[in-house]
């Protein structure tokens, strides 16, 4: 029972954090959705110790697990598009699946090699300033 | 709130448990709950002859949790905040190289294949979160609804197929695996590599948070030149 009530009040202070997000997003006409700037905003106030994580953490763990369920209304949205997927379904794919292919490719090969590379680097430091 | 929005969201809600324990019996990228349980919402809807107008309501109840779960996020980035630190150099050039590198291949394949002016636009938008993607596709010319489907198409493709992609090119470390599918799947993509571990959760959400902030910016100057 108290831990039902310690999810909702917690579930409601992060959807005051995204409500107060909308309210600045609209009202300084920043091209950033609210979720984003939500999420920008919790972290500074973790980050400053106004919000610990113990406030937040069951209704987040619990939002986090569900991550997936609150997109499936939006992807159903796709049986509407039947009659392009018939037309042009295939070049759709192939159009998203090679971009998505690079994008990944590119991203992660450039962030996994610099990062490594960089790792390499400092390991080697440690080594040298070992043998001196 | 009538009969049937409610029998709707239990709907939602039961295949998609039911969905979770698939997943959790036969693990695969194809048993994933969001691409199984869509599926047999669309035949459902189909076969029964519901439009997705009368399903609205209920979408509208599910995903007022999407901008709170979102919100979420800040917890594993804050949670990861270290390694974050330790890395941005590398996360910023891979960021921005390869959302230019989506964006760019997105666009031209479209327009190899033929496909509309519309279709072209949208392309460029999809490897954002959809909020984003809506706004930024009006900016270059194109049609929102158009640009949610193939963002959202993106994301589904990202999280079926982005792992093993990943894999298969022999990116294996955490922090750039989530990097690379918060910044190409967006949000719908975070939401399945969460399950692979901490690090590419939280790292997943950064970049696909920055992927929404440098997307409009980077279209509003090139997308006349592509």
């Amino acid at each position: 029972m108290k831990h039902t009530l310690m999810f909702f009040v917690q579930l409601f202070f992060l959807y005051a954090i995204y409500q107060v997000s909308n309210y600045i997003v609209r009202f300084l006409d920043i091209p950033l959705p609210a979720s984003v700037l939500g999420m920008i905003l919790l972290y500074i106030l973790l980050r400053n110790g106004t919000v610990q994580l113990r406030y937040i953490e069951v209704a987040a763990s619990f939002l986090l697990k569900h991550l997936s369920l609150f997109f499936i209304p939006i992807a159903i949205g796709l049986m509407d598009y039947g009659g392009l997927i018939k037309t042009s379904g295939i070049q759709l794919f192939v159009m998203i699946a090679a971009s998505s292919f690079i994008g990944l490719f590119v991203t992660g090969g450039f962030t996994q090699f610099l990062s490594t590379k960089k790792v390499q680097k400092e390991e080697n430091y440690h080594e040298q300033s070992h043998s001196h | 709130m009538n009969s049937l929005t409610l029998i709707n969201i239990l709907l939602t809600i039961i295949i998609y448990m039911g969905a979770r324990k698939l997943a959790h019996r036969f693990p695969s990228p194809f048993t994933i709950p969001i691409l199984t349980t869509t599926i047999i919402m669309i035949c459902i809807f189909h076969f029964s002859g519901i439009s997705y107008d009368a399903y609205t309501p209920a979408k509208e109840w599910i995903t007022a949790l999407l901008g709170p779960a979102t919100v979420a996020l800040a917890v594993p980035l804050y949670k990861n905040k270290d390694i974050i630190k330790q890395k941005l150099m590398p996360a910023i050039v891979g960021l921005i190289i390869g959302t230019l590198s989506s964006i760019v291949s997105a666009v031209w394949l479209s327009r190899a294949f033929h496909l509309s002016e519309n279709i072209q636009a949208a392309s460029a938008v999809k490897a954002v979160t959809t909020p984003v993607a809506i706004e930024t596709v009006q900016i270059i010319g194109g049609d929102p609804t158009l640009a949610a489907a193939l963002v959202v198409a993106s994301g589904l493709f990202g999280a079926i197929f982005g792992p093993a992609l990943l894999t298969m090119m022999n990116i294996s470390e955490p922090f750039s695996r989530g990097l690379s599918i918060g910044t190409v799947s967006h949000a719908i993509g975070t939401s399945q590599i969460m399950g692979e571990g901490p690090i590419q959760g939280g790292v997943s959400s950064v970049a696909m948070g920055a992927a929404a902030i440098i997307t409009p910016v980077i279209l509003s100057v090139l997308y006349q030149f592509l």
